[in-house]
């Protein structure tokens, strides 16, 4: 069996990577041009495909003797327009190159960020509503580039007949990658931490690759649609305490109650912002929401499905990211 | 006044903003080549139709103005499918990729009873014409002399310098510097008129996959002299416009809201400078507010292009001679054209 894997060398593809190799699997991995493959360690029969998305002719070829294509690429940094083309455009060129190929199995990389937070009551899980069109594009342009690659990635298996299943990790987290978006606002090293005990609906890189090439192979996962946590998730204060310690970078914490943060967010939106068409993200509700509302979060469907638990817990999930002994656990290098 | 418009990236983003705060413009379709991108853009500005294919759309949706928001190197021939089809085109800037497109297409505009704009945007920002106001009532004197520089970080990878998928600018003359020479070249015809000679330097400082990211330009127009830059290197980003009077002298950034004047007091002669200095810090503690609460809303340093539109869709409703008409095109170009690397023109 072989796997298609783009966005190979990023963050999440890299352990994908890994995982799918682990299983036996054959891997081509798609990297843009000018991408610097130093350092990941892979082995010399990992395929390396360079093609960019958003202009690449040659992407049918990343098809030859595919079976599965794991799609992992998006643009995460810059302008709305640079994240909608990145990942929007380039999955639809991609897809359009897969249906000339004999490929019909689709493993798509989505995320939490399609829900709509603000229509969430208690439990986001699969059937939490998404967002609709046009209050969509109040939001984020990560967020609508998200929304609009499974939107198309959704047309495309639908018209093809192909068999898709369609992963929403929540935060994504690792070596490097420790500071999480929902651990509030950053001023420097200090830390507005606003509702201290909301949990996180995280996800450690390697526990989501892990899920990712079982999706590849596992003939239960067709056709479904997976929410990806390792659990009902940390607490924001001593995943924030468990992070200065790994990172060694301290610095004052202040909580805030969400109650207090979210109506003050709402009155200046009121009052000050509401006509405004450029605000930072955190002072519009609806955003602020999606970052920081708490709402309980676990992975039923996957462990149902799937039969899938994590291969790391909580603990050295710690030590696999900072390396080093932790406030809520015990020394371990 | 039914308009539409072929491309839904970046700037047909300024364009659609503005259009929707038109009066008796109907957003009646967008035409890219992604569907994903065209139908997002119609369900975001409340366009009726969306196409991948800008003949079909021209064929079906008739507009009465067609605005062409594609990369530069595609314009020419959407222009000229827009003209073909009796709309009106705001082009994006540059136009086209060289000057005998830009004369084919301002013919065929003629020929069939159309307007062809070029989007100068700058030139209708607040601070140009307020200069021009100023001119215009004799307060400022002749102008003698224009500097126009652009300092604009265009190095980076995300951009024009992306070392995964070549910027469509890099296929003109001068490279991505040549994406800016019509905001030259226009800001400087606004002000000295029709060029007349020009000397030109063009040179790359640093290593990328840009041709140029430097160069720097003296004029001599018919009213005045004018020397033009572009610098990838000087930072922080700016704008800098500076007029020179007779009786007056400006200056302005035209990616903020600074705009002073330093002229003629009724004060001794020795207090002149020390008056207008005052004065000049008391301006720029206002533009900086000002600057920073446009940050929040409205078209920020697109202004210019709302106000562009603005006006040319009151000329067209009035069927009067709009705010950039064909004689300014073509005079603009006539500038670009010098304005480019030799080899490369």
């Amino acid at each position: 069996m072989r796997a298609l894997v783009t966005g190979a060398n990023g963050f999440l593809g890299r352990h994908v990577v890994g995982a799918l190799l682990a299983r036996g699997i054959e891997v081509r991995a798609l990297v843009r041009p000018a991408a610097c493959l130093e350092g990941l360690g892979w082995p010399s029969s990992v395929e390396v495909f360079r093609a960019d998305l958003r202009t690449s002719r040659q992407l049918p070829h990343a098809f030859e003797g595919v079976n599965v294509l794991l799609h992992l690429a998006a643009v995460v940094t810059g302008g709305e327009d640079a994240q909608f083309a990145g990942t929007v455009v380039g999955t639809e060129r991609l897809l359009d190159a897969m249906a000339s190929s004999t490929c019909r199995r689709l493993v798509l990389c989505s995320s939490f960020s399609v829900y709509n937070y603000s229509s969430v009551l208690r439990t986001l899980d699969e059937d939490s509503p998404l967002h609709q069109t046009p209050d969509l594009y109040t939001r984020d342009g990560y967020t609508i580039a998200k929304w609009w690659q499974e939107r198309v990635t959704r047309r495309f298996a639908e018209q093809h007949g192909w068999d898709l299943t369609v992963l929403r990790p929540g935060f994504i987290w690792g070596r490097n990658h420790g500071y999480l978006a929902a651990l509030g606002q950053q001023f420097g090293r200090h830390h507005l931490v606003i509702g201290p005990l909301t949990r996180i609906p995280m996800t450690h890189v390697e526990n989501c690759a892990d899920v990712f090439a079982l999706a590849a192979v596992n003939e239960r996962a067709r056709g479904q649609t997976l929410n990806v946590v390792d659990g009902p998730g940390e607490r924001i204060w001593p995943y924030l305490s468990d992070y200065m310690h790994g990172s060694g970078q301290w610095g004052w914490r202040l909580p805030v109650p969400y109650w207090l943060a979210s109506m003050m967010v709402r009155l200046a939106f009121a009052t000050v912002f509401r006509t405004a068409t450029k605000v930072p993200g955190i002072l519009i509700p609806r955003r602020f929401e999606s970052r920081l509302k708490p709402l309980r979060f676990e992975n039923r469907k996957l462990r149902e499905t799937l039969g899938w638990t994590p291969p790391l817990d909580y603990r050295r999930c710690l030590v696999r990211t900072y390396g080093l002994a932790t406030s809520t656990g015990a020394a371990e290098r | 006044m039914k308009a539409a418009l072929i491309g839904a990236g970046q700037i047909a983003r300024q364009h659609l903003a503005c259009l929707k705060t038109l009066p008796g413009v109907d957003l009646a379709a967008i035409c890219d080549l992604s569907p994903a991108t065209g139908e997002a853009a119609a369900e975001r500005y409340g366009i009726r139709d969306w196409f991948t294919d800008h003949r079909a759309m021209l064929e079906r949706v008739r507009p009465d103005v067609v605005h062409v928001t594609t990369p530069p190197t595609s314009h020419f021939g959407l222009a000229l499918d827009a003209i073909g089809a009796g709309a009106h085109v705001i082009v994006e800037k540059p136009a086209t990729q060289t000057y005998e497109e830009l004369d084919t297409l301002v013919g065929r505009a003629q020929g069939a009873g159309c307007h062809l704009i070029e989007d100068y945007n700058y030139l209708f920002n607040q601070a140009p014409q307020e200069i021009l106001r100023r001119i215009e009532s004799g307060e400022f004197g002749a102008v003698t002399h224009v500097e126009v520089l652009i300092c604009l970080d265009i190095l980076g990878p995300g951009g024009f310098a992306d070392p995964n998928s070549p910027h469509p600018a890099l296929a003109l003359a001068g490279g991505a510097i040549a994406d800016f020479l019509p905001h030259l070249a226009s800001l400087a015809y606004l002000f000295v008129g029709p060029y007349r000679t020009a000397q030109t330097v063009w040179t790359k400082r640093k290593p990328s996959l840009l041709p140029f990211d430097e160069f720097r330009a003296v004029v001599d127009a018919e009213r005045g002299t004018a020397a033009l830059g572009f610098s990838s290197s000087s930072q922080p980003d700016a704008f800098w416009l500076r007029v020179y009077g007779e009786r007056m002298q400006a200056t302005a950034n035209l990616f903020e809201t600074r705009l002073t004047f330093d002229g003629p007091r009724n004060a001794p002669k020795p207090l002149r400078s020390f008056f207008n200095g005052l004065e000049e810090g008391k301006t720029i503690r206002r533009a900086a507010v000002a600057t920073l609460l446009r940050k929040f809303k409205g078209p920020g340093a697109y202004e210019g292009l709302w106000e562009l539109l603005a006006r040319t869709y009151r000329a067209l409703a009035d069927r009067s001679a709009p705010p950039v008409t064909a004689s300014d095109v073509l005079e603009v170009n006539r500038m670009v054209e010098a304005l480019k690397p030799r080899e490369q023109r």
